[in-house]
C-alpha cells in the first residue's frame, strides 16, 4: 500500500503501469481510486473534466484485477490498468454526452461510441468525459457552455482547441492516456498548446460511430498522451474497421512495432511555404527548424516540397465543415432529446427558441454558414469547388509523399494564447493553418512537444504529416525526435509532489455567463446531482456491460468531479 | 363541374405517378439493423441509428440495394453503375435526422417503362384514338384489338428512408389541422423505402391506376413488398395539369396525395381534372400547390401553396460510401428475377392457347394466375381442352365471389384447383348444365364438399340421353299445338319457350344444347 | 468588404436553418457572416476545370454495406429517455401547424 500512496499513476506510462500491475507492487482498484483522486482534488485548477465515472472506472478496475489475479494481465488488452478519459462528444453508455454544449446539458447516452469501447476492451479505466468547445466549434475551448478549460503550463493561458481538456487533462498527468477529435486541427493544436503527443490518424483509422458528428469527411479520433509510445498503444487498442462506420478502414499494423527503428535513410519533407507563412511566430519557426536538424543528425534527409494548393485548404474547409456541421446538428430539435425550450404551444416556435438558447454563437454561425453554402444556387460556387480543391490538395500530397515518408511542419503558428486575446471569429480560424490541409486530404498528422518557445516559454509541438495508412511513418519520426526531447512532461505547476497550483482561480472573462437564459444542471458545482440516473440495461444496443465483464450491477449513478 | 368524359373531351389531362413502396419483405430497416414490423408498441422498433441519436453512423442494408436492383430491371430501367446516397434536409418531427438519406441526380435505376394493356371500359376513358386501326400507333400509345397499349416512361428509382409516424392529438378525426400536439413513433422510421417517378406520358386516370396496378403486380411478383396501400406500404402521389387539346405547352400542374387505394387514385386525379377544367373554362388560375384527396368529401382541398422550389440543401452523405456496380454483380441480381406478369401472361397464350385478353386478366393477382396453373397441372393431357372454361371460371367467378368477400385469399377459401378442375370437368362433358354449373360452384364455397359430391346430393345429372329427351319434346310439342303452329309459320323465336317447356319438365336436368338441336329438327 | 448577406438575407437562413435570432443577433451575425464567406474568396477563384470533385477522403471506398440481419433495439423507455416531453410511449411535440405550414 506505501508504494502505491507514492506513485501518482495518471502521471505514469502505460508501459509502467502494466510493470506495478503485474508485480502486483499496485492494483488496478489503486490506479482507479488514486487518480480519481488526483481529479477531484485538481482538476478545479484546468476545468479539464465535465464530469467523473466512477462506477465504470471501479468496474473496469475489477476487470483488470482479476485477469491479474490470473496472471493473464495481457488478455485484457494493451491499455489494462491505464487511466483513461474521453472527449465530450464521444458517447459513453449511462454518461452524459455534452459537446460542451447547453443543447445536451440533460442528455445521457444509451450506447457507447466505438473507439470509447474499444479503449475499454483494451483495459483502460474510464475517469470521466473531458471538456472541449462547444459540438468541436472552436480553437481554445472557451466555446465552452460549462467554461474553458484552463492550460497546465500557465492557467491564464488557453489549452488550444477544440480537444482542450483532453489535451489538459494529459498535460496536467489526470490521465495517461486521452481521446480527442479533430477535424481541423482539433487534436494537434491543443496537443501543441499543451505539450503533449497529439495524435490526427489517417481518416479511416480510428471508427466515428458514436462520436458527435461535426463534419463527417474531416472528423477523426485520436489519442493524447506523454510519449510515443503510449500514443501507439492507444492506437493499437482503437484502430480498425468497425462495422458500425462505413467509413472505417481494416488496420493490422502494430504502431509499436517500429518506433526504435531510428529515421536513418528516411526522407522528412519540409514545405517551405509553410515556414514562409506570414503569422508563424519566429519561436515556432526556429523549433521547427531545429527538429529538422535533429532528424538531419540522426540521419534522416530533409528534402523540400511543395504543396501549391495548400493555401486554398483553409477556405476549402470552411466551406465543408460548416455544410456538414449544418446538417449533423439539424437533429438538435428538441424532439428526441436535448434542449427543449419551455411553454411553447407551436412546434415552430420551440424549434426556434430550442435551438437559438441550445446552441451557442460560434455553433450558430457555423450552422447559418453551411445552411447559405448549400443553398441553392450558391451550392455551385462554393461547396462543389472545395470539394474539387480537395481533389488538388489530396493530389498536392501524393506526389509529395513520391518523394518522402513524412512531412514536418508547424502544428500552429504561434503557443498558446490568454482568454479573450483572440476574438475574432475569422482570426481564432488562422490557428488552424497548417493543420486543415491533412483533414482535407485525409492524411495522418501528430503535434510531437519539442519542448518551450524561447520567447513565451511556452510549449511547442511540431507537426509529424504521415501519408494516407502510413500512421506508422510519423510515429517513427516522432520516437526518433523523443530520443532528442525526451517524453513530454507533467506541466510544472501539476508534477507529483507540488502544492496545488498557484492561480488557479484566475478570472476568465466570459465564463460565467456562457449560456444567457438557459438553466443548466448541476454540471460545475454538485456532485451526483444529475437528474437522470441511467440503467445500463442488458437490452441496450451495444451496451457496455457484456464486454465489460460481470464485475458488479450495471453502473448506476454518474458523478461529477467536484470543484 | 362537369363529367370527367365531357372534360376529356375538350382537355388533355397530363399525370405523371410518384410511387413509394416500402421493401416490407426485409427483415430489417434501411441503415440498421432493427426489425421491420407493422403495428409493434411504438418506439420499440428503435435503435440509434434511426432515433438520429448523436454519433449514429447509418449502414446500408446489402438486400434492400438488390432489391430497388431487382425493381429496376424488372421495370426495364438502366441500372446506374455509379451513384451517392445524398442528405435532403427538412425539419420535421418524423424524420429523426431532420435529413432524409436518399439519392441525388443519379439513382440506381434510370429510363425504364412499363407498358400498359388498356381494354374494356378502362379505354373508355381515352377519347383520342378514333381512327387509329389495330397494330397503328401515336405518341405512346398502340391500338389493340380490345382497347390500346400504352407505354409509360419511368424517370427513375431512387433508394430512401420512409419516416416516421404522427397521431395528431387534439384535432378533430386525427388531422393535423387544429391538433394541439402530436405524438411521433420511430418504428417505422428507416423503414427500406423505393420512390419511382414516372414520366408525364399518362392521360387518363384509369391509365394511372393500371399503371399503379401493375407495378403492384410486379413488386409483387419480385417478392421485394407487401405493397399494402391499407397499411402505407405502398403509396401514391399524382402530378396533375391540363392542357387543350391539340395544345404543346403543359399547363400548371398540382401535386395530389392521399390517394391510398386504386380507387382513390382514380377518383382524385378524376376530381382534380374536372376541378381544374373548371378553373380555367372559368377563366382563372391553376396554381402550383400539394392538394389532399378527401374520398369522404369526395374532393381536393389544399395543403400547401408552393410558392418557391424547395431548397432542400441536398448534398452527399459522407458517412455513406458511393456504389461502384459492377456488371457481374447486376447479372447476379438479373439471375434471381422470377417470371414477371407479362412473361407469365405470354406462355400462358403460348403454352395453353389463351386469348392475350383472358391470359392479362390470369396473372393480374398471383394467386388467380397460380391457382390457373395448378389446375393445368391436374388437367394433365386435357390441359389445352381446358384451360378456356379454367380460365373463364377464375377470371368471372373465382374473382367476382373474391371481390365480394372482401379480403378473402383464396388459399383460404374451400375451393381448391382440384374441385374447380372437376368442376369445370363436368360441365364439359355435359354431366351438368352452365346454370347447374353455378350452383355447384357456390355450394362448394358454403358447403366445403367436391363438386360431384353436391351434384350427387342434389340429383342434378344433366340428362343427355336422346331418346328420354326425345319423349319430353314430344309431350310438349304435342300439349302447345298452337305455338307449334305460330313456330312454324315463321315466329323461330318461340325455340326458347319449348326449351324452358322441355326443362320445366325434366326439372331443369336436361341437356339445354341437346333439347335445343333436336326441338329445331322436330319442328323444322 | 464584399456585401454578400444582408440582414434580411441572414433573416431568412436563421428561419431555414430554425434558429430564432434577436434584431441585434441578426446584426452581428450579417457582419459575421459576411465577414467569413470574404474569407473564401479563394475557392471562387481557383480554376478548376475538369478537376473532380473527392466527396469522400478515402480514394475507392465503395460499396460498404450490412447484411440483412436483425439487431436488438432499445426498449421503448430507452428509446424516450432522453426526450424532453413523451406521452404513451411517444415523443410530444406541440402543435404542428401553429407555424403556418405542412411541410
Amino acid at each position: 500500500m506505501a508504494a502505491a500512496t507514492e506513485r501518482v499513476f495518471a502521471c505514469m506510462g502505460v508501459r509502467d503501469i502494466q510493470i506495478g500491475l503485474a508485480a502486483r507492487e499496485f492494483s488496478a482498484r489503486e490506479v482507479a481510486e488514486a487518480s480519481l483522486a488526483r481529479v477531484h482534488a485538481l482538476d478545479g485548477a484546468t476545468h479539464a473534466y465535465l464530469e467523473t465515472t466512477e462506477q465504470l472506472a471501479f468496474k473496469a478496475a475489477a476487470r483488470v484485477d482479476a485477469a491479474v489475479a490470473a496472471d493473464d494481465l495481457t488478455a485484457c488488452g494493451p491499455l489494462a490498468g491505464v487511466p483513461v478519459a474521453f472527449k465530450d462528444n464521444m458517447n459513453l453508455e449511462g454518461a452524459h454526452t455534452t459537446c460542451s454544449s447547453a443543447m445536451l446539458a440533460n442528455y445521457v447516452s444509451p450506447f457507447t461510441a466505438t473507439c470509447v469501447a474499444r479503449t475499454l476492451e483494451a483495459g483502460g479505466i474510464p475517469l470521466g468525459k473531458l471538456n472541449m468547445d462547444e459540438f468541436a466549434f472552436g480553437s481554445s475551448t472557451e466555446t465552452s457552455a460549462f467554461g474553458p478549460t484552463r492550460n497546465p503550463w500557465d492557467l491564464a493561458r488557453v489549452p488550444g482547441g477544440s480537444s482542450g481538456g483532453s489535451a489538459a487533462a494529459v498535460a496536467a498527468g489526470l490521465a495517461t492516456v486521452t481521446l480527442g477529435s479533430d477535424t481541423g486541427g482539433s487534436i494537434r493544436q491543443p496537443g501543441s498548446f499543451c505539450g503533449t503527443v497529439a495524435l490526427k490518424p489517417t481518416y479511416g483509422v480510428v471508427s466515428r460511430y458514436g462520436v458527435v458528428a461535426f463534419g463527417s469527411s474531416l472528423d477523426q479520433v485520436g489519442p493524447f498522451t506523454r510519449s510515443v509510445e503510449d500514443a501507439a498503444y492507444a492506437l493499437n487498442a482503437i484502430a480498425g474497421r468497425d462495422a458500425l462506420d462505413c467509413t472505417s478502414q481494416a488496420v493490422d499494423t502494430d504502431f509499436t512495432a517500429n518506433l526504435a527503428d531510428g529515421v536513418r535513410g528516411m526522407r522528412i519533407g519540409v514545405v517551405p511555404a509553410f515556414m514562409e507563412a506570414k503569422g508563424l511566430t519566429p519561436e515556432v519557426k526556429a523549433k521547427v527548424e531545429e527538429a529538422a536538424e535533429h532528424l538531419r543528425a540522426l540521419g534522416a534527409d530533409i528534402v523540400e516540397v511543395e504543396l501549391p494548393n495548400a493555401q486554398a485548404a483553409m477556405s476549402a474547409y470552411y466551406v465543408l465543415g460548416p455544410c456538414e456541421a449544418f446538417s449533423n446538428l439539424a437533429r438538435f430539435d428538441s424532439v428526441r432529446y436535448g434542449y427543449c425550450d419551455p411553454g411553447h404551444k407551436d412546434l415552430g416556435s420551440q424549434y426556434e427558441a430550442s435551438r437559438a438558447k441550445g446552441f451557442g454563437p460560434e455553433a450558430c454561425r457555423r450552422i447559418m454558414l453551411g445552411s447559405y453554402l448549400l443553398s441553392a444556387g450558391v451550392y455551385d460556387r462554393y461547396y462543389y469547388p472545395a470539394q474539387q480543391v480537395r481533389t488538388l490538395i489530396t493530389q498536392d500530397y501524393a506526389s509529395a509523399y513520391e518523394q518522402v515518408d513524412c512531412i514536418l511542419a508547424p502544428v500552429a503558428p504561434r503557443t498558446s494564447f490568454a482568454f479573450g486575446e483572440v476574438s475574432d471569429p475569422t482570426d481564432m480560424y488562422l490557428s488552424d493553418m497548417f493543420t486543415i490541409s491533412i483533414n482535407i486530404a485525409g492524411n495522418g498528422g501528430m503535434s510531437m512537444p519539442v519542448g518551450l518557445g524561447a520567447e513565451t516559454q511556452l510549449p511547442v509541438g511540431v507537426q509529424l504529416i504521415s501519408p494516407q495508412f502510413k500512421d506508422e511513418n510519423m510515429l517513427r519520426v516522432a520516437a526518433a525526435l523523443e530520443t532528442v526531447y525526451g517524453p513530454a512532461p507533467v506541466a510544472p505547476a501539476f508534477a507529483p509532489g507540488q502544492p496545488y497550483p498557484e492561480g488557479s482561480m484566475v478570472d476568465i472573462p466570459d465564463a460565467a455567463d456562457a449560456v444567457p437564459g438557459v438553466d443548466l444542471p448541476g454540471l460545475l458545482t454538485a456532485e451526483g446531482s444529475f437528474g437522470v440516473a441511467h440503467q445500463a440495461s442488458s437490452a441496450a444496443q451495444r451496451g457496455l456491460s457484456e464486454r465489460l465483464g460481470n464485475a458488479e450491477a450495471a453502473p448506476s449513478q454518474v458523478e461529477k468531479a467536484g470543484e | 363541374m362537369r363529367k370527367l368524359e365531357e372534360v376529356l373531351q375538350d382537355w388533355e389531362a397530363v399525370i405523371g405517378l410518384e410511387i413509394h413502396a416500402e421493401l416490407t419483405t426485409l427483415d430489417t430497416k434501411m441503415f440498421c439493423g432493427c426489425k421491420l414490423e407493422f403495428g409493434a408498441e411504438p418506439n420499440t422498433h428503435t435503435c440509434p441509428v434511426c432515433l438520429g441519436m448523436p454519433g449514429a453512423l447509418p449502414v446500408p442494408n446489402r438486400a434492400a440495394i438488390e432489391s430497388i436492383v431487382l425493381a429496376g430491371l424488372a421495370t426495364n430501367c438502366d441500372i446506374e453503375k455509379h451513384s451517392m446516397f445524398y442528405r435532403k434536409t427538412y425539419m420535421y418531427p418524423d424524420m429523426s435526422k431532420n435529413y432524409q438519406t436518399t439519392q441525388g441526380p443519379v439513382a440506381f435505376c434510370m429510363r425504364g417503362h412499363l407498358d400498359l394493356d388498356v381494354d374494356g371500359a378502362a379505354a373508355k376513358e381515352r377519347i383520342d384514338l378514333e381512327g387509329l386501326e389495330v397494330g397503328e400507333s401515336r405518341g405512346n400509345v398502340t391500338r389493340t384489338a380490345d382497347g390500346y397499349t400504352a407505354h409509360v416512361g419511368i424517370t427513375r428509382i431512387h433508394m430512401e428512408e420512409d419516416a416516421g409516424k404522427m397521431v395528431h392529438i387534439g384535432g378533430g378525426e386525427g388531422r393535423i389541422a387544429g391538433a394541439t400536439h402530436s405524438l411521433v413513433d420511430y418504428n417505422r422510421a428507416g423503414t427500406p423505402l423505393t420512390e419511382l417517378v414516372t414520366e408525364p406520358d399518362l392521360r387518363t386516370p384509369e391509365e394511372a391506376r393500371l399503371f399503379m396496378q401493375k407495378l403492384r403486380q410486379v413488386y409483387l411478383a419480385l417478392g421485394i413488398s407487401d405493397c399494402s396501400m391499407e397499411e402505407g406500404s405502398m403509396r401514391c402521389d399524382g402530378n396533375v395539369s391540363l392542357r387543350r387539346r391539340g395544345a404543346k405547352e403543359f399547363g400548371v400542374k398540382t401535386e395530389l396525395k392521399n390517394m391510398n387505394s386504386f380507387k382513390n387514385l382514380h377518383d382524385g386525379l378524376a376530381y382534380e381534372i374536372c376541378r381544374q377544367a373548371e378553373v380555367l373554362e372559368e377563366g382563372g388560375q391553376i396554381f402550383q400547390e400539394t392538394r389532399h384527396w378527401d374520398p369522404s368529401k369526395k374532393r381536393t382541398i389544399v395543403m400547401r401553396v408552393k410558392e418557391t422550389a424547395d431548397d432542400y440543401r441536398l448534398f452527399p452523405d459522407p458517412d455513406l460510401a458511393p456504389y461502384v456496380l459492377t456488371d457481374e454483380w447486376i447479372d447476379s441480381v438479373r439471375a434471381k428475377l422470377p417470371e414477371l406478369p407479362d412473361q407469365k401472361a405470354a406462355r400462358f397464350e403460348d403454352v395453353f392457347g389463351l386469348s392475350a385478353y383472358d391470359a392479362r386478366h390470369l396473372v393480374e393477382h398471383r394467386e388467380t394466375a397460380d391457382f390457373f396453373e395448378v389446375c393445368m397441372e391436374l388437367a394433365g393431357g386435357d390441359a389445352a381442352k381446358l384451360a378456356k372454361p379454367v380460365a373463364n371460371l377464375v377470371i368471372n367467378d373465382v374473382t367476382a365471389y373474391l371481390n365480394a368477400a372482401d379480403g378473402v385469399a383464396l388459399a383460404d377459401t374451400s375451393l381448391t384447383p382440384a374441385r374447380a378442375l372437376e368442376l369445370v370437368r363436368l360441365q364439359a362433358e355435359d354431366a351438368i348444365s352452365s346454370k347447374q354449373a353455378k350452383e355447384v360452384f357456390a355450394a362448394v364455397l358454403d358447403e366445403d364438399k367436391d363438386p360431384a359430391a353436391i351434384v350427387e346430393e342434389r340429383g342434378m345429372k344433366q340428362v343427355s340421353d336422346t331418346g328420354a329427351i326425345e319423349a319430353v319434346i314430344d309431350a310438349v310439342l304435342a300439349a302447345n299445338p298452337d305455338k307449334v303452329a305460330q313456330y312454324q309459320g315463321g315466329k323461330t323465336g318461340l325455340i326458347g319457350f319449348f326449351v324452358g317447356q322441355c326443362m320445366k319438365e325434366m326439372r331443369g336436368q336436361g341437356n339445354p344444347k341437346l333439347i335445343n338441336e333436336l326441338l329445331v329438327k322436330k319442328l323444322g | 468588404m464584399t456585401q454578400y448577406l444582408t440582414e434580411h438575407d441572414v433573416r431568412g437562413i436563421a428561419e431555414y436553418a430554425r434558429i430564432g435570432l434577436s434584431s441585434d443577433e441578426v446584426a452581428q451575425m450579417t457582419t459575421d457572416l459576411n465577414a467569413i464567406i470574404d474569407s473564401l474568396a479563394p475557392i471562387t477563384e481557383y480554376n478548376l476545370e475538369g478537376v473532380q470533385p473527392t466527396f469522400h477522403p478515402i480514394g475507392g471506398l465503395s460499396n460498404v454495406m450490412r447484411e440483412d440481419v436483425e439487431e436488438p433495439s432499445f426498449t421503448q423507455e430507452i428509446a424516450l429517455e432522453n426526450a424532453p416531453k413523451r406521452q404513451d410511449g411517444c415523443f410530444l411535440v406541440p402543435s404542428i401547424l401553429g407555424e403556418g405550414g405542412d411541410r
